[in-house]
């Protein structure tokens, strides 16, 4: 039987008084395994970040230990109330030195993954890139979710450009479709001082930045001619132009 | 049918930029238009806020967006030096501006400047033909 607030707390406040007089390690123990599941229940509250939730609460033990330790008994305040900033603290102290601060959840990246296929699909289905409505219907998840994970897709995208975008990076370059079309960027010539830029640019990022920006074709249908999905196309516009924005500045790496 | 307004105001910074981003995406696909639609309009806003951060004279930029009976307007506006029309007509800016958006000005005031992006709702009802025509 789980054991009431109120005694916790007064078996917290008899231990902690024993702690103090004795230095006895044993009550320090005790009183980590009684405060348990506060570490487990703020813990759960990072378990979207893509950390395995065992991992969270050993983390999440240490900053207890630590309240534990800087606890005043004095204090006109409950002990619970005192170690959770320090409990969240060490908790948040740890994705940041993972460098995770910005790490997109996994039910965000699955969704994300999930999204490309239906987004696929429905542009086959409805001849057109569909609306968010109709995406989330389709997904089964509401309008704000989906918005939710096309923003990340794109978060994603730009903190991690040197990870592999998905698997439709080894879906060939179907030039043979683009055909006739005029691919030498002769329109581009114009900008003199972006020509060196993109020629830099690998020729399939040439060849979408021509066909959207000059020959005027939706996202959908280059993502059609292309071979990728229409969100690697976005990802795709968004890092060229942050690469020629980046260069017309100065130095610029693609 | 009523028409939304909403206006955001950030601080001039290269740091905002996803702000404005985030929140015109936002707008949009509550309008129903379509991904495409709503990343053009992503894009667009992004490119002028750029333009906008690289002529302001002031410290904020104001971004307003309204829906029409067309579809959707995004008003971007910052402090700008007098008669300054951020972007030349002859720019790539203005060249990918004008792929994303289906309406481009730029209103130069005294002493600020806005860039107006329009974007068209597609009838969506049924199948489109942007696709395959």
């Amino acid at each position: 039987m789980a054991v009431s607030n109120l005694d916790r707390r007064a078996h917290t406040k008899a231990l902690f008084t024993e702690l103090r007089a004795t230095g006895d390690t044993a009550k320090r123990e005790e009183l980590a395994k009684l405060h348990l599941p506060l570490v487990e229940y703020l813990a759960k509250r990072f378990k979207d970040r893509g950390e395995p939730l065992d991992d969270l609460i050993q983390v999440g033990s240490v900053g207890l230990l630590k309240a534990i330790d800087r606890f005043d008994l004095g204090r006109e305040v409950e002990f619970s109330t005192y170690a959770t900033p320090t409990i969240v603290g060490e908790l948040k102290r740890y994705f940041r030195d993972k460098g995770w601060a910005v790490r997109v959840p996994r039910r965000l990246q699955e969704l994300s993954l999930r999204l490309n296929k239906l987004v696929a699909q429905l542009t086959q289905d409805l001849g057109r890139s569909p609306t968010v409505p109709e995406l989330a219907k389709a997904a089964g998840v509401s309008e704000d979710e989906v918005l939710e994970a096309l923003e990340s897709g794109q978060a994603y995208s730009t903190t991690s450009l040197d990870a592999p975008s998905g698997e439709d990076d080894d879906a060939p370059m179907r030039m043979d479709r683009i055909g006739e079309e005029d691919m030498r960027l002769d329109n581009l010539e114009y900008f003199a001082s972006l020509a060196p830029l993109i020629e830099r640019l690998p020729e399939r990022e040439q060849t979408i930045l021509y066909l959207r920006f000059f020959k005027g074709m939706t996202q959908s249908r280059i993502a059609e001619q292309v071979g990728i999905s229409q969100m690697h196309v976005s990802r795709l516009l968004t890092r060229i132009l942050e690469f020629l924005r980046e260069g017309m500045e100065g130095t610029a790496e693609y | 049918m009523a028409f939304d307004l909403v206006t955001v105001m950030v601080p001039a910074s290269a740091g905002h930029l996803a702000v404005l981003r985030t929140a015109v995406g936002g707008f949009a696909a509550r309008d129903s238009f379509t991904l495409d639609q709503v990343d053009d309009l992503r894009m667009a806003v992004e490119e002028a806020a750029v333009q906008l951060l690289r002529h302001t004279r002031g410290d904020r930029v104001g971004m307003e967006m309204e829906t029409t009976e067309a579809g959707v307007e995004v008003r971007l506006r910052s402090e700008v030096a007098p008669g300054d029309s951020v972007i030349d007509e002859s720019s790539f800016s203005w060249t990918i501006l004008r792929a994303l958006a289906d309406d481009l000005r730029v209103d130069a005031g005294d002493a600020s400047a806005t860039i107006v992006l329009a974007k068209h709702r597609i009838d969506v009802s049924g199948p489109g033909d942007e696709l395959w025509p």
